[in-house]
This record gives C-alpha cells, sequence and structure tokens, in this order.
C-alpha cells in the first residue's frame, strides 16, 4: 500500500520519507522541485530497496492539485496513508501582506491540504486508510505574527474535525498534529524561547501512531499545556505577548 | 548583512577542530537546491560539509557559511563499474559504509569519517597509504560544482577540466561543489594488520619504504625528547577471509567534541598515552574489520577531549627524500633543546606528484601535533619545526596547519602564486573565502 508524502523534501516531510521508507513502504513524493525529489528518491531507493514516485508541483500554482496526484497514482499499489507535511511561512506575515502573497499562504497550507485530501478521500476509504494533517501551536490563538499563516493552520484544524466528524463510523481514520516548534528551514535562525523538535523524533512518533486511530494532539505532548496557558490568558496579559 | 527572503541566516559561533580558529559567522542551512541558488550572486560565501576541518577551511567572519548537511543523499549507484554518485554534503563515513555493503570500497579516506565528499575534494585529503592510493582527486570521475554567475556546472577530465582539477585542494574557491562521482575499487574482506617497532624516524622510513605497496601504511611515534621518534609502523595487508565488523564498533568520532575542562596532555599524560599506544599497537599481528581500519580516529574521541579548551595544532610536512635524514637530525636537536610537548607524530609515505595547492610529492610526511598551541614554548618549536621544514625543502599541509601564516606557504609551496592566480581565475571577484584562504593570501 503506497503512502503519500506531501511537503517530502524538506523538515517533516523529508523525516516522514525517510521513516517510512526504513520500513519498506511504497512512496509517493511531493514537493516543488523536482531535483530534490529527484535526489531524494535516488538516495531511497538505494538505501532502503523501496519503489519510489515522484510529483513535482507548485501547490500555490496548482487549481486541482488532486487529480494529479491520483494520475501519478496509476502505477502504484493503492494509496493507504496520506501525509500533508506541507507548509509555508513568510517573516513578513505581519499584516502588511498583498492579495497575491495571502493567496500563496492560503493555497499551500489550505487550499492545497484539503483539495488534495478531497481527491483522495474515496482511495483511502477503500484501503481503510489514515489521513495525517500537520498543523501548527501558531493557530493556538491569533497573534501579530503569522497572522494569514495561522488563520490557514486553524483553517485546516477545523477541516480535519469535520473530516473526523463526517468519518467517524468508518475505518478511515483521520490523525491531526499540532506541531511545536520544530527544527526546520522555518524555524533555522530564529531565537526561540522553547526546545525545537528534531523532525526525524516527530516523524518516527507520527510513523507509530498511523494504525491507531483518530486523534488531534500537540507534538511534543507538552506543547498542550502551553497552549492551554496561552488560551486561558486574559486579553490585557495576552496582548502583552509580542515576542 | 540581514536576513533575506528565500532563505533564513542564523548567527553562530564556529570553531576549527584543533580549536584554534573561531568565528561569529552569519550560516545558511539549505535544504533544498532552490535555497543554495537564493544566495544573492554578490554575496560573499564560503560551502561547509560537517565543519570537521583541523582548520578554519569552511567558515569566516564576513561572509555566508552555506552548510551543506542536508546535502548528504546517495544518488545513483553502478555497481558493475564500481560507480558511486553522492551530494558533496554525504559523510564519507557513510559512503564508505553503504559502498563496503555492496562489496566495494573508496580507497582514499580521511581519519574522520563525518568529514564530507566535498570536504574530501576541497582539501584533495589523502588516506592510510597515499604513495599507493594518491590522494582523493584519483577516485573521483566527476563533480558539480555552483558558481554564482555561471550557475551549475558539469566537470570531469573532459568537461571543463581546469576547473575539475582546481577543484581538488581548491579549498572551495572554484566554486560550491554540490555532487561527486566516486570511483570504488572491490572491497577485501578485511585487513592483516601487523606493527614493526622502530627505534627512530630514519628508520621508520627503511619500514615504510619496504611495505610501499600495502594498503594500510602508516607510523606512530613518541616526540618526547630522549625518546624522540620510537614508535610503530603499521602495515595492513588485504586478506581474503572476512573480518566481521565487531558488534560495538564505536560510533563515528563527532563533529565538535566537548573539551575536557584541563589539558591531559602534559608531560605525565603524553608519557602514559605514548605507553597506551605502544601496548595497545605495538609489534604483532590481528585481523580487522575494513570499516575498523578505515577510521582509527574513532577511538580517539578521548585524545581530542584531552587537549582541552586551548585546543591543538597539527603541523603536517612531507619532506623529500634526500633531506629527510637531515631534518630529522634538526628536528631531533630541536626537541632536545626546546622540550615541547609533542603529543604525537605520525608518518606516511608519499609517492606521488604535486598538484596546485595540495599535499602530494615523493617523501615521507610527518604530522607532529602539540596541545596548548599558543603557549610560548609550544609557539617557539612551532615557529622552528617551521622554518627547519622549509629548509630542508618540506611541503606544508594547508588543510592541517592552522598556525601557518601566508609567507611561509609561500615559500613551501614553489608555484605558489600560479596556483592561487589559476584558482582566483573561477572567481575573481573573490566571493568564497574562508578564514584559511584569508589567512593565506588565497
Amino acid at each position: 500500500m503506497t503512502a503519500i508524502v506531501v511537503g517530502a523534501s524538506s523538515g517533516l516531510g523529508r523525516a516522514l520519507a525517510l521513516e517510512l521508507a526504513g520500513k519498506g513502504k511504497p512512496l509517493l513524493l511531493i514537493a516543488s522541485d523536482a531535483r530534490d525529489l529527484d535526489a531524494m528518491a535516488s538516495d531511497l531507493r538505494l538505501r532502503f530497496k523501496v519503489t519510489i514516485a515522484t510529483l513535482a508541483m507548485d501547490l500555490a500554482a496548482s487549481a486541482d492539485p488532486g487529480a494529479r496526484i491520483l494520475a501519478s497514482l496509476a502505477d502504484l499499489p493503492p494509496a493507504s496513508i496520506l501525509l500533508l507535511a506541507v507548509g509555508m511561512s513568510r517573516s513578513d506575515d505581519d499584516g502588511t501582506l498583498g492579495a497575491v502573497a495571502i493567496g500563496q499562504l492560503l493555497a499551500i497550507n489550505l487550499h492545497a491540504p484539503i483539495a488534495i485530501t478531497q481527491a483522495l478521500l474515496p482511495a483511502l476509504l477503500e484501503s481503510r486508510g489514515t489521513i495525517v494533517g500537520i498543523g501548527s501551536i501558531a493557530g493556538t490563538r491569533g497573534r501579530s505574527r503569522n497572522i494569514v499563516y495561522a488563520a490557514a493552520k486553524r483553517g485546516l484544524e477545523t477541516f480535519f474535525q469535520s473530516l473526523r466528524h463526517r468519518h467517524l463510523p468508518s475505518s478511515l481514520r483521520v490523525q491531526f498534529y499540532r506541531l511545536g516548534f520544530l527544527r526546520s528551514n522555518l524555524t533555522f535562525g530564529l531565537k526561540l524561547p522553547l526546545p525545537v523538535a528534531e523532525p526525524a523524533d516527530v516523524a518516527r512518533k507520527v510513523v507509530a501512531h498511523l494504525q491507531r486511530g483518530s486523534f488531534a494532539r500537540y507534538e511534543p505532548r507538552w506543547w498542550g499545556m502551553i497552549a492551554l496557558l496561552v488560551r486561558s490568558l486574559p486579553w490585557f496579559a495576552f496582548r502583552r505577548m509580542r515576542d | 548583512m540581514s536576513p533575506r527572503r528565500g532563505f533564513a541566516l542564523a548567527e553562530t559561533d564556529l570553531r576549527s577542530f584543533d580549536r584554534s580558529e573561531a568565528a561569529h559567522c552569519h550560516v545558511q542551512r539549505p535544504d533544498r537546491y532552490r535555497l543554495l541558488e537564493a544566495l544573492p550572486s554578490d554575496v560573499p560565501r564560503i560551502s561547509r560539509g560537517s565543519g570537521v576541518s583541523y582548520v578554519g577551511a569552511s567558515f569566516a567572519s564576513d561572509c555566508v557559511v552555506q552548510d551543506l548537511a542536508a546535502f548528504d543523499r546517495l544518488l545513483d549507484f553502478d555497481g558493475e563499474r564500481g560507480l558511486l554518485s553522492v551530494e558533496a554534503g554525504a559523510r564519507i563515513g557513510d559512503v564508505a559504509r553503504f559502498a563496503l555493503a555492496q562489496g566495494w570500497l573508496l580507497p582514499v579516506v580521511p581519519g574522520h569519517p563525518r568529514a564530507s565528499v566535498g570536504g574530501c575534494i576541497a582539501a584533495d585529503v589523502h588516506g592510510k597509504n597515499p604513495a599507493r592510493d594518491g590522494t582523493f582527486r584519483a577516485h573521483v570521475e566527476a563533480i558539480e560544482v555552483f558558481d554564482p554567475h555561471s550557475g551549475w556546472l558539469q566537470l570531469d577530465r573532459n568537461r571543463n577540466a581546469e576547473r575539475f582539477h582546481a577543484c581538488f585542494a581548491g579549498f572551495g574557491i572554484p566554486g560550491l561543489i554540490s555532487k561527486a562521482t566516486l570511483r570504488l575499487v572491490p572491497a577485501p574482506g578485511g585487513y592483516s594488520l601487523r606493527g614493526v617497532a622502530v627505534a627512530g624516524l630514519v628508520e621508520a622510513r627503511e619500514v615504510l619504504l619496504a611495505h610501499a605497496g600495502a594498503p594500510l601504511l602508516y607510523g606512530w611515534h613518541d616526540g618526547r625528547a630522549g625518546r624522540f621518534g620510537r614508535g610503530v609502523i603499521r602495515f595492513g595487508l588485504e586478506s581474503k577471509e572476512p573480518v566481521a565488523t565487531p558488534a560495538r564498533r564505536p560510533g563515528d568520532l563527532p563533529a565538535s567534541i566537548k573539551p575536557w575542562p584541563l589539558c591531559a596532555w602534559n608531560r605525565s599524560g603524553i608519557a602514559a598515552m605514548n605507553r597506551l599506544i605502544a601496548h595497545r599497537h605495538g609489534p604483532g599481528q590481528m585481523h580487522v574489520a575494513v570499516e575498523a581500519a578505515m577510521f582509527p580516529l574513532n577511538d580517539a574521541r578521548a585524545y581530542f577531549a584531552g587537549f582541552g579548551a586551548e585546543g591543538f595544532m597539527e603541523a603536517q610536512w612531507l619532506l623529500p627524500h634526500a633531506s629527510y635524514a637531515e631534518f630529522v637530525a634538526s628536528l631531533e636537536g630541536e626537541v632536545a633543546r626546546q622540550r615541547p610537548r609533542i603529543s604525537l607524530i605520525a608518518s606516511k609515505l608519499f609517492d606521488g606528484q604535486a598538484h596546485g595547492l595540495g599535499f602530494d610529492g615523493k617523501g615521507i610526511a610527518l604530522a607532529i601535533q602539540l596541545p596548548q598551541p599558543k603557549a610560548r614554548v609550544q609557539a617557539a618549536f612551532i615557529a622552528a619545526l617551521t622554518e627547519l621544514a622549509l629548509l630542508h625543502g618540506g611541503r606544508p599541509n594547508l588543510i592541517k596547519d592552522s598556525s601557518l601564516q601566508a609567507e611561509a606557504a609561500q615559500r613551501g609551496i614553489a608555484d605558489f602564486a600560479a596556483c592561487r592566480a589559476r584558482l582566483r581565475a573561477f572567481d575573481p571577484q573573490q566571493l568564497h573565502a574562508s578564514m584559511l584562504t584569508r589567512r593565506l593570501g588565497l
């Protein structure tokens, strides 16, 4: 059964691909640059002798990314796992972005994951598979930074809630991770107030839990306490949290 | 320098493996090809593999350090011809283990298993017997580099041949090395490793010459006055019978080793270490797995930590055969006179041709490691050693010696100025720079 990793060329997506290849899963890797995908596919084939297909696609420019993924699955075993490890943030996402930049952030963080999920849903229902969405601690409460990004991630979480609600009686597993700080190109160079998780550690947990039903959780788990605290802060205190 | 859109920069302190050179740097850690390209073409930069060079070859304070750790993938393997293509950030230990699992061997590897393939090319490293296997350049078929102005370039002995050759011991100046194709040879089952005791460095030369064809050949020697040069020459012969890698093999030596609070290599510590080396690696014969023979430094974590926060330095000089005995006698006299603390001397036989700024030629190479290189006695000895080596026609290893200054490098490498001009022809704006290239005036 094939696992599909969207956003496979970096960070958590790359770590997920490595973890799944190590378990012998056939993979369809999706990212924007064919050069990154070719290198990853070659490496995983040589190290783990697994079947790897790739699809280079710019999610910000694709109106129907799901259709292209379905076409790429034609020569692979049926899809049973969809991992939406895609995400993009900008340092200037502070309420000053223009329409094009806003559209790009929404397309990558919200539209593409929803459209891909909808397109693959019949196949995943048939295979009694698993859909994994990746949210962010940024979506816990809106702040003056990462404004569009946080809104998109919050929207994605709502979509996953609906998905889980809609398919509750079926054996489709709907899993949603709200990630804390993760070591990646998004966080590189930032001075962060709390520890940064390694993508390989998070990927190991995500893959280990693929068969464990539907849930939404923080990862690392202690971020749940932070989120609770942030949500519970009275406005006069919360509005002072600028860093 | 401020962070720009398209790539992230972190500010961090970087230090050479010998702890002698350090700088506060702007570091980019790209994980996709477009991020490698994202750096504006006029920004000074230097690429960094694992950062395990003894000297500051992969960083400088006023340029962007492009950390290639994410570009560590295997790209292609031709099991018929023994050709392996990898990204330049691939660590040589990982590459060697993959090759061994397929029955192939990379004949030239440096001692540190975390050295990157790109770093091995940029430094043109040598292995366990350079007289037999040459340097890293002899085992590279093709290279891909990224030049900020020319873009991605494919190099081999026929295409862009001048730039291809310039990449070896080019210290990153001809461009960012992104990929390489390595030529492998069939792997032996293991090695039968023997040790021959020698009473001095002159006798060491005779033993090295007598075993010039052995795939493993190097010596370890005592550097103390009164016992100067005593040691053991180790040579390994290929064994057809497979020798299994021990189930509890030591992990790879870390890229950065936390120093002990104090320097352990005082006179008593050095005496104890030499006794340990004589006990563990003295005369005799043993069978070792290929991987263990390739990376003996994996057992040397305590040795490097023992240098303490002040670090160490290694001066490595290649002495012509004709002046070698005279050099050794002079050096022994200098050791007796100054009584420096030398933690270890390593000897190797070279029988190649000097290329560019690389470390090759015909003669005996002596690598001399000293703790606390800035201490008065140590620094005075290092200066005397440099002068002695130059007087006897020695050629310095630029990638090892953080004490070496431009004037000494120019005296030690006859065509230094011409080599520098050839390198800079590929980088007229001097965009690629490191502490090493600045110190040597490259």
